[in-house]
């Protein structure tokens, strides 16, 4: 069908619409478990539950019943269309599934920690839920809902975290430290691979710089948590064909590295410095390599960063990716008011977009973060339909340890604590905005296009690139320079 | 969505007649009767879909009903209101069609102004600078995608660098293999989802072996074209072909047994982005020639790592690094980047320049 929205665009290249609410269809989801009657749940009873929730079905579902979508062109054939009714009636069913299961997790969540707590139910729930979920087969839905329904066990039981001990793992306990080498390291390809996450946080920030540092000999990059260190490979590859500006820039690199963090995933911070220098070498990209070392309450120390006149400075705070660790917030408010006395030219910040937290207290987050994984699984799933296996190694590597971990916070601070997004803390501490240029948005709207149409990218403000899954945003890209900066 | 556009028809569906039906829609008379989504319906259907909550909220039987417009079907909401949720901003994608479409419609309107206002010297500048405007952004656009080419690549080059080295060390740890960490229970291999990947010129499982003990071994795997095959993703640099090997003799010790799960599950993973078509169309990057220089492990940790600039262009930066223009990801839903994908909009850019037919 053509269907044209006729003078509805401008041929505007350099500003876009703002959004600023978030959407959710969380308030359909919710149901307090009052709705369900007696303590003592009868599970045969829930199963009439299609009645009771038939309206919310169809307020969640796209499609309508078979016998709308009959109405199509008149090409099409009969059969086709009726084809098109038996898969939506089973979609229907699996997507009743999937809503059955998310009514149960918020039930157990709501029994953890709600109004009329009560343990013995959260338990009684999550068995029923182990029941029908499994963390490596299935839908996506079931095998996000294993992974949330193992986190909550692990609070149920006070085990802060949780990690993989029941039944995620068929062996032994498995920390996502412990994680095999090689399962870390296909893991991350792959998710390199079939999400734009990583490339879009790392692009982003590298075109800021590049521009920022257009006219400089002398580049110097603080780098909060440089992980396997990809993010400098192309921004090295952009330096060494710039065309414009003193050729061969040198470039040097501060990795912040942490003493207690156990094994790295990737590698360890010598490693990944070591990596660095072969690849500039490879190129012909001048450059060194420094590492910060962060004692173990990870206060940074501006003074102890070796500095050089006439450098443009830098400060990298990439957080959040899918295969990032979790970084306590005193450890990263430390770092960004350190990066503040340095006056550096650019901060490039990348972190994850909460949905608005509101007073849903545990429960509102708890939800949150179920609409959020949702996403990159459905983003994972839309793109890479096939291949199940590789996407249950990449949420069982890094995402069910962040779900486990996330949930794990936000139980302990009874989703009281207001998470505000770094984002606006560096607005609030009197960091300068920097203007996300065309190329930039271009260059992010290219790369989601490489991906799939099911990716969006938005600037919700002059200086910020959101990445979003359909209607959920998940991934914030921001560009400030310091206070006292003229840039 | 959109029907490709070819330039020259660039006005068709302009041309053809509408009619207004009795509930005031606006239907095309060509053969397959099209909604058209005027500015007044539209309208309509956004105050809709606010008064219901947003468009996530909203759903097409009750945008339908709330907008009470007759012959007004839930199919053609459906579409719309999926448009509606992707592109709440006018140009989210930059797909060949919509791009091209828009550039075609903002050119063709300022060939337009200039047609409909010869004697008025500033809507001609204007105009002109508007289309100066798109043909400098279009440029533009074309720099920024190479350059994305570049560094995707650059990154893929350093992927490679990580999963080589990470071989090594498995490599040696295999040599040293005694105690094995905890492999865990991880019982009887599971053969099932090896079928996942269907014509992927997978190696029957017997055939494959660890990473063969030695680098010798390694180094002799990667001229096989097969392991292309295997795993497009380099991560067959790990995995040996069948030879006989100081651990495995004639069957398999249980030490190898799960190894080989371990890698099967690597392999498996990572292979299983390789393209469904060609299993021996190369990706990117191809394996390692064996002349890398695996001696080259730097010296010992220091806090500063100082690297020369090599301006021979020769060591890791070799041919291996030449991978082809095509910008090609493993996605099996989407067609690769390719060069040719933008030249449309080139095109239509100098076609519209010289276009001075009015429009509409």
């Amino acid at each position: 069908m053509a269907m044209a929205i006729d003078n509805a665009f401008e041929v505007d290249f350099s500003s876009y619409s703002t959004t600023t609410t978030t959407t959710t269809t969380d308030d359909d989801l919710a149901c307090t478990w009052n709705d369900w009657g007696s303590p003592v749940v009868d599970w045969d009873s829930l199963s009439s539950e299609r009645d009771e929730f038939q309206d919310l079905i169809e307020s969640m579902m796209d499609d309508g019943t078979g016998i709308e979508l009959a109405r199509v062109d008149h090409e099409t054939s009969n059969s086709v269309s009726i084809d098109t009714m038996v898969a939506d009636e089973e979609s229907n069913r699996e997507d009743f599934k999937g809503l059955r299961l998310v009514h149960l997790l918020i039930a157990a969540a709501e029994a953890l920690t709600g109004a009329n707590k009560s343990r013995e139910l959260a338990r009684v729930i999550l068995v029923r839920l182990k029941e029908l979920v499994s963390p490596n087969d299935g839908t996506n839905m079931e095998r996000l809902a294993a992974y949330f329904t193992e986190a909550l066990q692990g609070l149920l039981e006070g085990s802060g975290g949780g990690h993989g001990k029941h039944f995620i793992t068929n062996g032994p306990h498995y920390h996502r430290d412990e994680h095999h080498q090689t399962d870390v390291l296909a893991a991350f390809q792959l998710l390199q691979d079939m999400s734009p996450y990583v490339k879009f946080g790392h692009f982003t920030a590298n075109q800021a710089i590049l521009e920022a540092v257009a006219h400089d000999r002398r580049i110097h990059i603080v780098d909060y948590d440089i992980m396997e260190g990809i993010q400098w490979a192309s921004l090295m590859q952009a330096l060494v064909s710039r065309k414009d500006g003193p050729p061969a820039p040198h470039l040097r690199i501060t990795a912040l590295s942490r003493s207690g963090s156990g094994r790295r995933s990737i590698g360890t911070i010598q490693e990944t410095g070591r990596r660095l220098v072969a690849f500039a070498a490879s190129i012909g990209q001048p450059f060194s390599f420094h590492q910060y070392r962060l004692d173990s309450d990870e206060t940074f120390r501006p003074s102890a960063v070796k500095l050089v006149r006439g450098e443009a400075l830098v400060i990298n705070c990439m957080l959040h990716l899918p295969h990032f660790s979790y970084r306590a917030p005193d450890s990263v408010a430390s770092f960004l008011t350190g990066a503040k006395t340095l006056d550096p030219r650019l901060v490039t910040l990348v972190e994850e977009e909460v949905g608005p937290i509101g007073d849903g207290g545990f429960v509102g987050r708890f939800m949150d973060s179920l609409h959020h994984y949702s996403a990159v699984y459905d983003s994972l799933e839309a793109g890479f339909p096939m291949q199940g296996r590789a996407r249950a190694l990449v949420e069982r590597v890094f995402l069910g340890p962040r779900i486990a971990g996330s949930l794990t916070r936000i139980y302990r601070t009874r989703g009281e604590e207001e998470s505000c997004p770094w984002s606006e803390w560096l607005a609030a501490v009197g960091f300068k905005p920097v203007n996300i240029s065309f190329a930039n948005h271009c260059q992010a709207k290219l790369l989601l296009g490489l991906f799939n149409d099911g990716y969006s990218v938005e600037e919700l403000a002059n200086n910020r690139l959101v990445l979003g899954w359909k209607s959920r945003r998940l991934l914030s890209a921001s560009i400030w320079t310091s206070p006292d900066s003229d840039f | 969505m959109f029907q490709p556009k070819k330039p020259s028809t660039m006005n068709s569906h302009d041309r053809a007649m509408c009619v207004q039906g009795d509930s005031g829609l606006v239907l095309t008379t060509d053969p397959k009767p099209r909604l058209r989504w005027t500015v007044e319906l539209h309208e309509r259907f956004v105050d809709a879909v606010t008064q219901l909550g947003g468009p996530d909220k909203a759903t097409p039987k009750t945008i339908m009903r709330v907008m009470g417009v007759k012959g007004l079907t839930l199919y053609h909401l459906k579409s719309h209101l999926q448009k509606f949720r992707l592109g709440k901003q006018p140009h989210k994608e930059f797909n060949d069609h919509s791009i091209k479409d828009d550039l075609q419609r903002n050119a063709a309107s300022s060939s337009g102004m200039i047609a409909r206002s010869m004697n008025d010297n500033s809507h001609m500048v204007d105009a002109t600078r508007m289309q100066m405007e798109v043909q400098r952004r279009i440029h533009e656009q074309l720099e920024v995608q190479r350059h994305l080419q570049l560094r995707i690549e650059a990154q893929g080059k350093y992927m490679q660098s990580i999963l080589e080295k990470a071989c090594q060390t498995l490599a040696g740890e295999n040599m040293a293999a005694g105690g094995y960490k905890g492999m865990g229970n991880q019982g009887v291999p599971d053969m099932g989802a090896m079928k996942d990947f269907g014509p992927l010129n997978f190696p029957p499982f017997q055939d494959l072996n660890i990473y063969g003990g030695d680098q010798l071994d390694l180094q002799q795997n990667m001229d096989r074209p097969s392991l292309d095959a295997f795993m497009p993703n380099n991560d067959n640099i790990c995995l040996g072909k069948k030879r006989p090997s100081p651990y495995s003799g004639s069957g398999k010790s249980p030490l190898i047994w799960s190894d080989e799960l371990r890698l099967q599950d690597l392999g498996t993973a990572a292979s299983c982005l390789g393209p469904q078509d060609d299993p021996f169309k190369s990706e990117q990057m191809q394996i390692a020639p064996p002349s890398i220089d695996r001696s080259t492990d730097l010296d010992p940790i220091s806090d500063i790592y100082e690297a020369k600039p090599v301006l021979s262009g020769d060591g890791m930066g070799d041919k291996k690094y030449e991978a082809s223009p095509k910008l090609e990801r493993p996605s099996p839903r989407r067609a690769p980047l390719q060069a040719d994908r933008m030249n449309p909009m080139i095109n239509s850019g100098s076609v519209a320049q010289g276009r001075n037919s009015p429009y509409g």
